[in-house]
């Protein structure tokens, strides 16, 4: 290949450890082309002359730069009812099962962590309404987070493309959702008055305790960008954000028997999903 | 025909529950208004009335119980607007209170989605 790479080896190592112990996600060499590319959009974007300058400014954070690098390097692609199966199985199990061990009029927590521009939060909601018989009985509270700060401001405003609701019916995104310019909808204010988006960092406990715990999780498609080390991290913060016996559901190519043993593994019909054991010996 | 829509007042503190019994309201033929508790109820129905109410009991703010004693103190017409207390709440304790506030009918929540919409035909005197 004849084009120059804007960092030498030396000083990928050193933007790579920089990152990873900030945010836990983990580069490798073979993301070298999509990392390096950010970093260049970020040093014009902050008229850096150098890689020298630019890691100087992010290290000290100038700015808020060390935000607006992650904000520029992460992955955010997502769509409405993405693997729905597990919406129903959060309908169709999980709250009925959570439902059994709380005292009555207890707030029911599920968490969506990342949420990216909030599809996956929202879809929750809108299963909830379409699917759960029950959801005028019980309080819910869904919660949204990521660490990157700007899709939390879109997932608040909540103006999406037609990519992300092309697995809805043309009937649901009639119902949910309002013209908002060409080839744009914005979701209902009441939908996004019942999401709240807060910025947090799955590996830093710091950041998830402050939320409480949860009866569902949903964290899915997170870890397979983090290395062993910050999978463990997270796996970790994710059990204690748990309530005992709630559940985590995550991505389809993700496995958590791999990453940690605090968790069981529990089948049900539309979907396999891990729960922190409960603290009840019987279950 | 009525020449306007029934008019209804939802008064629940839960985003997603108001939002789901609009749904079924609308489908219903039903215009529906908003309220997040007692207060913002009775300030609601000074300036627009409804033709009926469905009430929640654990509001913050004002409760189910407080606002229908309130609103059953008001003057003609707004005193007697029908109201549905809903409520997770189903002991005979909870209904009596209710009742002796002044609701017209009690459910236990969930709801299903066509007895809501039946009930309140009815409390509005809709021809089915």
């Amino acid at each position: 290949m004849v084009e120059t790479k804007l960092l030498d080896a030396e000083e990928y190592r050193r933007l790579c450890d920089y990152l990873y112990r900030h945010t836990g996600m983990s580069f490798t060499e073979t993301r070298r082309y999509f990392v390096e590319r950010r970093v260049e959009e970020r040093m014009i974007a902050t008229g850096s002359s150098s890689f020298a300058s630019y890691f100087s400014r992010l290290r000290t954070n100038m700015q808020g730069e060390l935000e607006k690098l992650i904000n520029a390097s992460t992955v955010n692609e997502t769509y409405f009812y993405r693997e729905d199966h597990q919406f129903a199985c959060l309908t169709a199990n999980l709250l009925q099962e959570r439902l059994r061990v709380k005292l009555p009029g207890e707030t029911m927590r599920i968490w969506s962590a990342p949420c990216s521009t909030g599809e996956e939060p929202y879809s929750i909601a809108i299963w909830l309404l379409e699917n759960w018989a029950e959801v005028d009985a019980h309080d819910v509270e869904i919660v949204g987070s990521d660490i990157d700060t700007n899709v939390l401001e879109a997932a608040r405003a909540g103006i999406f493309g037609k990519r992300a609701l092309m697995r809805l019916s043309p009937a649901l995104a009639d119902k949910y959702f309002t013209p908002a310019g060409p080839e744009h909808w914005q979701i209902i204010d009441e939908l996004r008055q019942s999401v709240r988006f807060t910025a947090a960092n799955i590996v830093e406990r710091a950041e998830t305790r402050p939320h409480g715990l949860f009866d569902v999780i949903f964290c899915r498609n997170l870890l397979i960008y983090f290395d062993d080390a910050s999978r463990r991290v997270a796996a970790e913060n994710l059990y204690e954000s748990l309530a005992p016996g709630g559940y985590i559901c995550l991505g389809h190519a993700e496995s958590m028997s791999r990453i940690s043993s605090l968790f069981e593994v529990c089948r049900f019909a539309d979907a396999i999903v891990y729960r922190r054991p409960p603290e009840a010996p019987h279950g | 025909m009525a020449d306007r829509k029934m008019r209804i007042l939802v008064v629940d503190d839960a985003n997603l529950v108001r939002l789901y019994y609009r749904q079924i309201l609308e489908e219903a033929d039903f215009e529906v208004e908003e309220a997040l508790n007692g207060l913002e109820a009775l300030e609601r129905l000074l300036v627009s009335p409804a033709d009926a109410l469905i009430v929640d009991i654990n509001m913050p703010r004002m409760d189910g119980v407080t606002f229908l004693r309130a609103l059953r103190r008001q003057a003609l017409p707004l005193s007697s607007i029908p109201a549905l207390v809903t409520s997770t709440e189903s002991s005979a304790t909870d209904v009596e209170a209710a009742r002796v506030a002044g609701a017209n009918f009690y459910c236990a929540k969930p709801i299903g989605r066509e007895d809501l919409a039946r009930i309140m035909a009815m409390f509005c005197g809709a021809p089915q």
